[in-house]
């Protein structure tokens, strides 16, 4: 290759470089900017859950997201609950029947029953994203996922 | 990998294993499938890496490609290496007799041990110490020691060494060598290890419940059977070489690794040189395609463009009579196969484009002279792809070595109760590790093509116009590859 083509080619490089810097630049700070979850470090209520969220005592943590169970089935399908590792997510699995909810990775399990929910409090210490299953359904050969626990890096 | 997916099925038959070997390989595509569970891969999947971090990633790799090619050397340089001898003794005591039937020896044992947790042990598989072993230590764990160590699968290999003691004991018996009885046919090249490899990957994505203990135990009998038929009609060495599809897969892996034996030696070589001595035998390229189409349907099956169209095909092959679980697993093999033909489409692409380049090169000839540098981008796509589920799932060993067959209250080495620690590596260090890997098999790919090019042609221009060519095949896999790290389930 000719001396020109070599410079050509770096120079070449050296704008993708530059323009790559400048678009990405904006969108890291918009990603924070538009999703105030990211930096509160709290759960977030799943899609679908249209309760009202906490807004005038903002000190206070928010409620716990509810994940309601019907006949086995999870109502809006399966339920994503966000939390910033090194926080606690907070979570209630409502059963209309007596179920084992596990939470893998962390492994942990809790009982629910009609009128008993199960409720979770998480220490986030472990990040990925996590299955949270019923042990009735699977047991059953039923679909067993009920809900994520998607854990980021704070 | 996520295992087969989870569906369905609320009844489970046992189906006797004479049957399923008879019925060979095809047994564990249509065998009745049993309860497919989560349980296998832990329940924990990665993060998908962030915007920012795959647009500077994927910048990253126009820019390491336009970089190379204005700097890269300009005569061809890997053809040619310099082989360093390690020490005299290393060499005898590594490749001695007693430790070659010591290590064959322990690959039969892990062979016996996980076909028989796979049929009496605990049929969950994460209890059973089969499933796990397969996929995660045997499948996954054996890439980076072969990428590091060189071809160690081959000492171990269980397949290999009870031919080679059968072969010892008929030929002393008989008193003198016995020759196979066929040669094998050159055109048949690597074909029976792609066959094995697309099998084995259709054991792990397609098949519903291909994680079960009795599956997996079941299907590396089938296996065992047809590598033992394949050794008596063609020699122990040589179907190892071409048709056993995990010595061949690993040994090719090995072609990375610095170390290389020659004859009774062990010595040290750059990286990568090895992969240019590597002999294009047909197959090869499909064997290629294989490993990054079933990585990377691995990955896309996760993507909301997969699982929107695999309940449509499965219901048009329920419209065609199937039953609903064959039909999503029809559908399942459909969506395999389909990736592998486009990555194996693509590459070809590349190969016509640089055929147009001319010097009278044919494409025929170029189809296989490009192969290797695709290898590193195969261990690319494992590694970003596995690189947490072998960290994590692979501790599990800790629990399942002292219980194989998970009993009540068996502990042989007192590491029953260890439970796997998915603090190890944290979710940044796992992204960053991932496109870490992703960009390292560019580079090396690269840098295979480029030299393999200029020994191709006498010209230095047409070798750098074939060039951007091949650049625009690895620009494209290593795009996918970044592509299925952005994908998420969630």
């Amino acid at each position: 290759m000719s001396r020109q083509g070599r410079i050509g080619l770096l120079g070449l490089a050296a704008v993708i470089a530059v323009v790559v810097f400048v678009l990405a630049r904006p969108e890291e700070g918009s990603d924070k900017a538009d999703d105030p979850s990211r930096n509160a470090g709290q759960t977030t209520p799943a899609a679908g859950d249209d309760r009202p969220t906490a807004t005038a005592e903002s000190a206070l943590p928010p409620p716990p997201t509810e994940i309601r169970l019907d006949g086995g089935e999870v109502q809006g399908g399966v339920q994503r609950i966000e939390a910033k590792a090194g926080s606690t997510a907070r979570f209630v699995v409502i059963s209309d029947a007596s179920d084992d909810i596990h939470v893998h990775g962390y492994d942990i399990e809790k009982e629910a029953a009609l009128g008993k929910p199960a409720r979770f409090e998480i220490k986030t210490d472990l990040e990925g994203v996590f299955e949270i299953e019923s042990h009735v359904a699977e047991d059953a050969g039923r679909e067993p996922l009920i809900a994520r626990l998607v854990v980021e890096p704070s | 990998m996520r295992a087969a997916p989870s569906r369905h099925e609320p009844h489970r038959q046992w189906r006797p294993l004479a049957v399923a070997l008879v019925a060979g390989l095809g047994a564990v595509l249509t065998a009745p499938s049993s309860a497919a569970a989560h349980g296998f891969g832990g329940g924990r999947t990665d993060l998908p890496i962030s915007k920012t971090l795959f647009i500077y990633a994927a910048a990253l790799v126009l820019i390491l490609s336009f970089v190379a090619l204005a700097v890269l050397w300009p005569k061809p340089k890997l053809a040619q290496y310099r082989f360093v001898a390690l020490p005299g003794l290393l060499s005898r005591v590594l490749l001695s007799r007693p430790l070659a039937v010591l290590c064959g020896a322990i690959g039969v044992f892990l062979l016996e041990l996980t076909i028989y947790a796979g049929l009496t042990g605990v049929q969950t598989s994460s209890a059973n110490f089969a499933p796990t072993f397969v996929y995660v230590i045997f499948w996954l764990g054996l890439v980076p020691v072969s990428v590091l160590f060189g071809d160690v699968f081959r000492a171990f290999n269980p397949w290999r060494a009870i031919g080679r003691a059968v072969a010892w004991i008929a030929q002393t018996a008989a008193r003198g060598p016995i020759p196979a009885p066929l040669a094998y046919p050159e055109r048949l090249g690597r074909w029976p290890a792609v066959a094995g490899i697309f099998a084995f990957a259709v054991l792990e994505l397609v098949r519903s419940g291909g994680d079960a203990p009795d599956t997996v135990a079941i299907a590396a009998l089938v296996y065992s059977a047809a590598t033992f038929v394949g050794m008596a009609l063609y020699g122990v060495e040589v179907w190892c070489e071409r048709g056993e599809a995990f010595g061949v897969l690993f040994s090719l892996l090995a072609k990375i690794s610095p170390v290389e034996r020659r004859g009774d030696r062990l010595g040290l070589r750059p990286p990568l040189a090895g992969l240019a001595a590597l002999e294009p035998q047909p197959g090869t390229v499909a064997l290629i395609a294989v490993l990054i189409g079933s990585t990377s349907f691995d990955g896309a099956a996760e993507s909301s463009l997969w699982t929107g169209l695999a309940p449509k095909i499965a219901d048009g092959l329920e419209s065609i009579g199937l039953s609903p679980e064959k039909a999503l697993e029809g559908a399942f093999l459909i969506g395999l196969t389909a990736t592998v033909a486009l990555v194996y489409g693509f590459y070809r692409l590349g190969v016509a484009g640089a055929a147009l380049v001319g010097d009278d090169l044919r494409a025929e000839r170029l189809k296989g002279a490009f192969a290797h540098s695709l290898v590193p981008i195969v261990v690319a796509y494992v590694a970003a792809h596995y690189l947490s589920f072998l960290v994590f799932q692979g501790q599990a060993m800790w629990f399942l070595a002292s219980n194989p067959l998970g009993e009540q209250g068996v502990d042989i080495f007192g590491t029953a109760d260890r439970p796997i620690d998915y603090s190890v590596i944290g979710a940044s260090f796992t992204q960053y590790a991932q496109v870490f890997f992703v960009l390292v098999g560019h580079v090396a790919a690269l840098a295979l093509a480029h030299d393999r090019a200029l020994e191709l042609y006498e010209q230095p221009k047409q070798a750098v116009l074939s060039q951007y060519w091949m650049l625009v095949v690895m620009v494209g896999f290593t795009t996918l590859a970044l592509v299925l790290l952005l994908q998420s389930n969630v």
